[in-house]
C-alpha cells in the first residue's frame, strides 16, 4: 500500500514535471509566506485537491503556508477578501460579479468548477424531469435573488406562466424540505451533494441541470484574489493556483486517497457522502478541452453569463463583467 | 436520600418526553429520522459512536463557554457598580445595553472576523456580550436594593465612601453577580455556538454546522444534547461557587448579619 502511495507520488511528480510547459515557478529560499484561503462553506468534495494540495506539500514547496478558514456564510469570504483579511476566497461566478458591480476590486482567478452545480432537483416520485413538469408545483429555494432569476429564465425558456409555479423560501434546508413533501422540487440543491444525498436515501431523485434549460453556462466555484494582488504580487497567485492544479491533478488520478485527506483535515465528514461527490464532480472539475490548462474560465461564456445578469437586473454596471476573470495566472498562461 | 428522592420527579418527566419522542420519531418513519430529527436511540447511538469527536470539539466550546461568562461577569459587575454610582452614566448606557442585546450575530460576525480574526477572541466576544447584560441587570438590582439603614448606619460610624462601598454594598452586590452569571449560563451556550457558526473550524457548534447538510442530523442533536448538559453542570457549579464565595447569603435564619 505504501509503495503504491510512493509510486503514485513519483508518477504524479513526473507527470506535473513533463504536463506543463516550462516555467520557472519555483520558491523563494526564506521560510514559507503565509496566504490564508477561505472557502465558501465548510469543507466538503468541492474542495477535495485543496487539501490534496495540502496533504502532498504542493503549496509548501510552492513557497506558500496556506492556512484554510471555514466561513461564517456563502456571503462572508468575498467581504473579508475585500477587506484585506484573507489572501485568496472561494466563491460563485454570480457572486463574484454581484461583489464586482458593488465597486470590489476583485478577480476570478481560476475556476474549480467548470460548470453549474446549482440544479433543480426533486424526488423521482415527483416525476419531474423537465421545466414544463414544474406547472403548478411547488418549488423550494434559498432566497437568493439570482436563483429567483433562474426559475424564472427557465420558466420563460419552456413557456410556463410563472404565474403557475409557488416559489418558497426554505432557507438551507433543501433535503428536508424535499423529504417532509413540503415542495415538488428545489432550485439552488447540487447535483453533487443533494442529489447524491437523495439518492443514498434511495429517494431516485431527478436533476435538471442549469446551462441545459435556458441559463447561460457558468463556473459554479472560483479562487477569487483582489486586483491589487495580481498587481503587486502576481507571482504568488500563480505558485498559489498552480500547486492548487497539482492537487486537483492528484485526485483526479486516485479519488480516493483525495477523499482521506480531505476527512482527515475535517474529520466530521462523512466518508460515503464525500467519495460519491467526488466521484461524480470530478470531470467538472477540469476544463472540457484537455488542452486547457486546469482552472480555465472560457472569456466567452464569462461574458454571456455577465451579460445575463445586466440584462436581469441583477447587476447595474456593464463594467462588472469586463475582465471579471483572467486565465493569465494559470500554467504556461501569461508569460 | 432526601436529595435522591427530589430528583424521581424530574427524572419521570425526562424518561417520559423521551419515549413520546421516541414514539414519535418511529411512527413519522426513516425519511423523517434520518434528515429531520433522529430518534432518541439514534441520538445515543451518535453520542457513544462519535464520543471522540464530540469530545474533542466539546473542549474548544467549553473553554470559549467558561472564559466568556468570566470575561462577562467581571465586566458586567465593574459596570452595574459605575452605574451604581453615577446616574448620568445609568441613563446614558441602559439604552444602549439593552440594543446590544438585539444584535444578530450574524451581523456581528464579518465585522468581528475583521478585527480579531477567526481564533478564540472573537468567540470571547460573542459569549461575552449575549452574557453580560443580565450580569449588568442583576448587579445593579441587587445594588440598589441595600438596605438604606445599612448605609446610614455606615454614616454615623462616620466610614468613608469607599468603606460604605466595601463593606455594605459590595456584599449585597455579589449575590447578584452570581444570579445574573447563573441566568447568562444558558444564553452563553447558545451565544458559543452562533459565535462559532461566524467562522471557526472546530467546536460543537462547528460540528452542528457541518453534520445538518450532511444530514449527520442524530450527531447534531448529541452535540445539543452535550451542550444541554453542559449548560445543567455549570449552572450547578456557579451555584457552588457562589455558596463558597458568599456564604453570609446562605446562613442560617437567625445568623443574618443585622
Amino acid at each position: 500500500m505504501k509503495r503504491a502511495i510512493l509510486v503514485t507520488a513519483a508518477l504524479a511528480l513526473a507527470l506535473a514535471g513533463c504536463g506543463e510547459k516550462k516555467e520557472t515557478v519555483t520558491a523563494t529560499a526564506s521560510s514559507p509566506q503565509p496566504f490564508t484561503l477561505m472557502l465558501d462553506w465548510y469543507p466538503n468534495a468541492d474542495h477535495v485537491g485543496i487539501y490534496q494540495a495540502l496533504a502532498d506539500g504542493d503549496f509548501t514547496r510552492a513557497g506558500l503556508d496556506v492556512h484554510v478558514q471555514t466561513p461564517s456564510d456563502p456571503a462572508a469570504p468575498l467581504q473579508l477578501l475585500a477587506a484585506g483579511k484573507v489572501d485568496a476566497a472561494i466563491s460563485y461566478e454570480p457572486e463574484v460579479l454581484l461583489a464586482r458591480n458593488q465597486a470590489q476590486a476583485l478577480v476570478s482567478v481560476a475556476a474549480i468548477v467548470q460548470e453549474p452545480l446549482t440544479s433543480i432537483v426533486s424526488i423521482g416520485s415527483k416525476h419531474i424531469t423537465t421545466p414544463a413538469d414544474l406547472r403548478g408545483k411547488r418549488v423550494g429555494d434559498a432566497g437568493i435573488p439570482y436563483q429567483h432569476s433562474y426559475l424564472t429564465t427557465i420558466l420563460a425558456h419552456a413557456g410556463v406562466p410563472i404565474s403557475t409555479v409557488k416559489e418558497i423560501n426554505v432557507g438551507d434546508n433543501l433535503v428536508p424540505a424535499m423529504l417532509s413533501g413540503r415542495v415538488d422540487a428545489t432550485l439552488g440543491s447540487y447535483w453533487n451533494y443533494e442529489a447524491i444525498q437523495l439518492a443514498q436515501l434511495g429517494k431516485h431523485p431527478n436533476v435538471i441541470h442549469m446551462q441545459q434549460v435556458g441559463v447561460p453556462d457558468y463556473d459554479e466555484l472560483v479562487v477569487v484574489v483582489r486586483k491589487d494582488t495580481i498587481v503587486n504580487h502576481p507571482d504568488t497567485v500563480r505558485r498559489f493556483v498552480q500547486a492548487l492544479a497539482r492537487g486537483y491533478e492528484a485526485v483526479r488520478r486516485n479519488p480516493q486517497a483525495g477523499v482521506a485527506n480531505l476527512i482527515k483535515a475535517s474529520p466530521g465528514l462523512d466518508p460515503k457522502l464525500q467519495l460519491a461527490s467526488v466521484r461524480a464532480t470530478l470531470p467538472a472539475f477540469f476544463p472540457s478541452n484537455p488542452a486547457d490548462p486546469w482552472g480555465w474560465q472560457d472569456p466567452t461564456r464569462w461574458n454571456a453569463y455577465g451579460q445575463w445578469m445586466l440584462t436581469q437586473h441583477l447587476i447595474s454596471l456593464p463594467n462588472a463583467v469586463v475582465d471579471a476573470s483572467t486565465n493569465e495566472l494559470l500554467a504556461g498562461q501569461g508569460l | 436520600m432526601m436529595r435522591a428522592r427530589q430528583a424521581i420527579p424530574a427524572a419521570l418527566l425526562l424518561l417520559a418526553l423521551i419515549g413520546v419522542w421516541e414514539l414519535y420519531a418511529d411512527l413519522k418513519g426513516s425519511d423523517f429520522s434520518t434528515a429531520i430529527l433522529p430518534a432518541p436511540h439514534q441520538v445515543a447511538q451518535a453520542l457513544y459512536n462519535d464520543r471522540s469527536l464530540l469530545w474533542s470539539n466539546f473542549l474548544v466550546t467549553a473553554k470559549e463557554v467558561l472564559l466568556g461568562i468570566l470575561v462577562a461577569a467581571v465586566l458586567g459587575a465593574l459596570l452595574a457598580i459605575a452605574i451604581h454610582f453615577s446616574p448620568t452614566l445609568r441613563r446614558a448606557t441602559y439604552p444602549l445595553l439593552v440594543a446590544s442585546q438585539a444584535v444578530p450575530v450574524p451581523i456581528l460576525a464579518p465585522v468581528l472576523a475583521f478585527w480579531l480574526g477567526f481564533g478564540l477572541l472573537p468567540k470571547l466576544v460573542v459569549v461575552a456580550l449575549v452574557s453580560f447584560f443580565s450580569v449588568v441587570v442583576t448587579t445593579t438590582a441587587a445594588l440598589a436594593a441595600v438596605d438604606p439603614e445599612l448605609i446610614k448606619l455606615m454614616r454615623t460610624f462616620d466610614a468613608t465612601r469607599l468603606r460604605t462601598f466595601v463593606h455594605v454594598e459590595l456584599p449585597s452586590a455579589l449575590p447578584g453577580v452570581f444570579t445574573g452569571a447563573k441566568i447568562a449560563v444558558a444564553v452563553s451556550v447558545i451565544g458559543a455556538v452562533l459565535a462559532e457558526y461566524t467562522g471557526s473550524n472546530s467546536g460543537l457548534g462547528y460540528v452542528i454546522l457541518v453534520s445538518e447538510p450532511q444530514l449527520l442530523v442524530s450527531r447534531a442533536v448529541a452535540a445539543v444534547v452535550i451542550l444541554s448538559l453542559f449548560a445543567i453542570a455549570l449552572f450547578a457549579l456557579l451555584g457552588l461557587i457562589e455558596r463558597l464565595a458568599v456564604p453570609w447569603v446562605y446562613r442560617p435564619r437567625g445568623e443574618q448579619p443585622v
